[in-house]
């Protein structure tokens, strides 16, 4: 907020009309959520992803097919079945402060992610699987696993992982690192007014090539319809998180455009398989599932823009089992279901789920009247977020359903699976089978991608019969772009990279 | 000097009171949830250790006695802590408390240059039309809901005519439409207290006593009826601005207005404890200030009334 300071003063000469100028080549992006700090190791929202994906790079990267490329490494191999990975780093890269990229990097980057620095931080526990880094020579490094991790390479590819500069880091301290991001990525660091805007501008010398833009800012601006109203005033040039209530304004203005692209967030409600609930039967549970037009949901309440699920992953989804029907939207045989479960009409069951999502409050809405419709009263039961995650779902403490929506930025299934079917995980508090935790357990065991993505699909397939779950959909990551932008490709995974993008004037 | 010793005792009890409130918030939002719960409520896996380990980082499985202590000694010394998330608090409160202060006292003044002359002038011409017409406006202004008014400016001035920057600070401009949003609201209600004690003063003998002195209108009415009506605009005013240092939230969020509100909001989302706690404390000194401010400000207005 140094602009408010710097500002004041000004403010005697009262300029009445002070609309922004663009800078030439500037692109400025509008997003709801401020990440709040940059440190790769402190943070723990996609938000963040979608900024940082600019400022840093990882050995690996992902592109908007969310395939594995090379980035600050050249190549890898994988050696001692899994155990170790080798990786070849590009050379003549440096930070944006001028300092090399080199081994040492690497490794000052997972020690500190791994050490004392990461350890009070969210992202440590999504690298606990590597044991160490070792220097092979200046321009290999070593990752020495504790224990085989399928999805490491991916993960490689974000967040924690991000490659940060050692000198900057020792010199200037953790505090300042934090607020002044340096990394080798496509824009370097200008300046970051806390809640408000990060302004970037283009890294000539990025190693794939300088940028098209001159400058990039991000702004957060947290109520829907003012950063819509910046859209259109022409403020901003890419908005983030388009509600669903504004596709018909946008549509309407000839000098917007929609782009969206499905995202990695799926909805579900989860069910209650304990006894004394209801839905500890699993005809009651099948039931339910076949009381929903999923499709309607999307159609009235996304705008159309989203897809029914069968599974809790969407199709780009590692695991995905493409042939996996989900249960038909059948009032009448849910209804024979329930009568042969003993389940009187007028039953009452509730549901809780997460307050202050307005879409999901409707779709909500919505079900009880599916719901209504096959002789169940339900009721809602709104709970703040946090009351949410803390005490009532760790705790078992849901009612017969309970809203679950996740998006792992790693399309791996293995990052919802776990920990919505295996025994002891956060969001399953009434446990599953042997069977699928020993199917858990194993996927993770196996190396082969082939032989894993299969037991994965099995994983999908058992959950659809022990129906843990009503799947909803898998809602779309949408953008809304003024005509000025060019080559926007909206990644999946949230993470923007806008070194190809450029503005007309 | 009385009045040194009065506000030494006020000071003492701004001490009582931000000690009060911040021991009661910091021990009720430990209650409402766990900021490690929601540092990695987007992680998979996570372990127990995992939550051990954040909440050790974070010193939240220190007694929380020893934690509200280190907050509130340093808040004595002047160390304002570190948030959980965002590094040192002193900068963060620094530059919203600034924001919030220009926009509070922006729409304060607003507020009075509209509402004190139109108030003065439906008491003067009580009954008419044009005293109808502000009583009528004075209603309007009361009953719509702020933000929406906030929604309505921003179309208008910047989508439409783009003649105003929708959000966030980015010079004078941008102060216009948060501080008409806010001040209009404030103005229903200042309104109609000037209008009804300057009715009573303009009633009073010793009004009829300054005109029978020969004084000009204009001096009856701006130097006598004004500062002897102004003790419950005042009072008002005091609590207005109160309210307003809590960051007037919903206009906050609406035109994205990077005050304490705003950053209170973000704080109880991420259970941010030491920027709550901070904020809370913050807020809870400004309101003690402007109701010692008040007092003083009675004292000038009125020579009968003593300090005790």
């Amino acid at each position: 907020m140094t602009n408010l300071r710097t500002a004041l003063p000004g403010a005697a000469a009262l300029a009445l009309i002070a609309l922004p100028a663009f800078a030439e080549g500037t692109l400025t992006v509008a997003q709801r959520q401020d990440p709040q700090n940059w440190d790769p190791v402190d943070t723990f929202l996609l938000a963040w992803g979608g900024i940082a994906s600019n400022v840093y790079d990882g050995l690996v990267r992902r592109d908007e097919n969310l395939e594995l490329q090379p980035g600050l490494a050249e190549s890898w191999e994988v050696l001692d079945d899994g155990m170790r990975y080798r990786f070849t780093l590009r050379q003549g890269v440096t930070f944006h402060n001028g300092e090399p990229f080199d081994a040492e990097a690497v490794k000052y980057t997972f020690d500190r992610l791994l050490g004392e620095q990461g350890a009070s931080g969210p992202q440590q526990s999504n690298y606990t699987t590597i044991d160490s880094v070792e220097i092979v020579d200046e321009t290999t490094v070593d990752l020495i696993m504790a224990q085989p991790d399928p999805v490491i390479l991916t993960k490689l590819s974000g967040y924690g992982a991000m490659i940060v500069p050692p000198d900057y880091i020792e010199e200037m301290g953790e505090d300042h690192f934090d607020m002044n991001p340096v990394g080798t990525g496509p824009f370097q660091f200008v300046s970051y007014d806390q809640g408000s805007r990060l302004t970037l501008e283009a890294f000539p010398d990025y190693f794939d090539g300088a940028p098209e833009l001159d400058g990039l800012v991000f702004r957060f601006i947290r109520e829907d319809s003012t950063r819509l109203a910046e859209l259109q005033s022409g403020s901003v040039d890419v908005l983030n998180n388009l509600a669903y209530s504004a596709i018909p304004t946008v549509e309407g203005d000839s000098s917007l455009e929609i782009v969206s692209v499905p995202g990695p967030t799926i909805y579900s409600l989860a069910l209650k398989t304990a006894e004394p609930a209801a839905t500890a039967d699993v005809r009651v549970r099948k039931a339910l599932n076949m009381a929903v037009d999923k499709q309607a949901l999307i159609d009235a309440f996304l705008g159309g823009r989203g897809t029914p699920i069968s599974q809790l992953q969407g199709e780009m989804s590692f695991g995905h089992a493409p042939d996996l029907e989900g249960y038909p939207y059948d009032p009448e045989q849910a209804r024979a279901l329930l009568d042969e479960a003993g389940v009187e009409q007028g039953a009452e069951m509730t549901i809780d789920y997460r307050a202050g999502n307005s879409t999901f409050n409707e779709v909500m809405q919505a079900m009880t009247g599916f719901f209504q419709q096959i002789g169940v009263n339900a009721s809602l039961n709104p709970v703040e977020d946090g009351v949410f995650l803390n005490e009532i779902v760790p705790q078992g403490r849901t009612n017969e359903m309970f809203q679950f929506s996740w998006g792992g930025w790693t399309f791996d299934f293995d990052n919802t699976a776990y920990l919505s079917y295996h025994d002891g995980e956060k969001w399953n508090p009434y446990g599953t089978s042997e069977e699928m935790n020993r199917l858990l357990d194993e996927q993770r065991e196996v190396s082969d991608p082939e032989e894993r993505e299969a037991i994965l699909q099995d994983v999908a397939r058992l959950a659809h019969e022990e129906v843990y779950h009503i799947p909803l959909y898998v809602e779309d990551q949408i953008f809304a772009i003024s005509d000025r932008v060019e080559g926007f490709v909206p990644a999946p995974d949230v993470r923007l990279r806008l070194n190809t993008v450029s503005v007309t004037e | 000097m009385p009045i040194l010793g009065y506000i030494a005792r006020r000071g003492l009890q701004a001490i009582f009171v931000v000690v009060a409130v911040t021991l009661f918030i910091s021990f009720a939002i430990r209650l409402t949830g766990d900021p490690a719960v929601m540092m990695l409520r987007e992680s998979a896996n996570v372990t127990p250790e995992d939550l051990e380990r954040i909440r050790e980082g974070l010193g939240l499985n220190r007694p929380f006695l020893v934690q509200y202590w280190d907050f509130i000694s340093g808040l004595f010394t002047g160390d304002l802590g570190r948030s959980f998330f965002r590094g040192p608090i002193a900068p963060l409160i620094s530059d919203a408390l600034a924001a919030t202060l220009l926009l509070a006292l922006t729409s304060l003044a607003v507020s009075l240059i509209i509402s004190i002359p139109l108030g003065i002038y439906a008491a003067r011409h009580r009954g008419s039309f044009a005293d109808q017409i502000i009583r009528i406006l004075s209603l309007a202004g009361l009953s719509f809901p702020n933000f929406w008014l906030g929604i309505m400016l921003i179309l208008v001035f910047s989508v439409t005519l783009q003649w105003l920057p929708a959000s966030d600070f980015r010079g004078p401009a941008s102060l216009i439409m948060p501080a008409l949003t806010i001040g209009v609201i404030l103005t229903a209600t200042n309104l109609r207290i000037v209008r009804t004690t300057m009715l009573d003063t303009l009633n009073a003998q010793f009004i009829m006593v300054a005109r029978a002195k020969g004084l000009s209108e204009r001096s009856v009415i701006y130097k006598h009826a004004l500062r002897n009506s102004s003790i419950a605009l005042v009072t008002y005013l005091g609590l207005q601005f109160g309210s307003l240092m809590g960051g007037l939230v919903v206009v906050e969020l609406v035109f994205n207005w990077p005050g304490m509100g705003t950053l209170a909001v973000d704080a109880i989302a991420q259970r941010d404890y030491p920027i709550l706690q901070a904020v809370i404390s913050i807020m809870a000194v400004m309101i003690v200030l402007v109701n010692l401010a008040v007092d003083l400000v009675y004292v000038a207005l009125d020579p009968r009334i003593r300090l005790e």
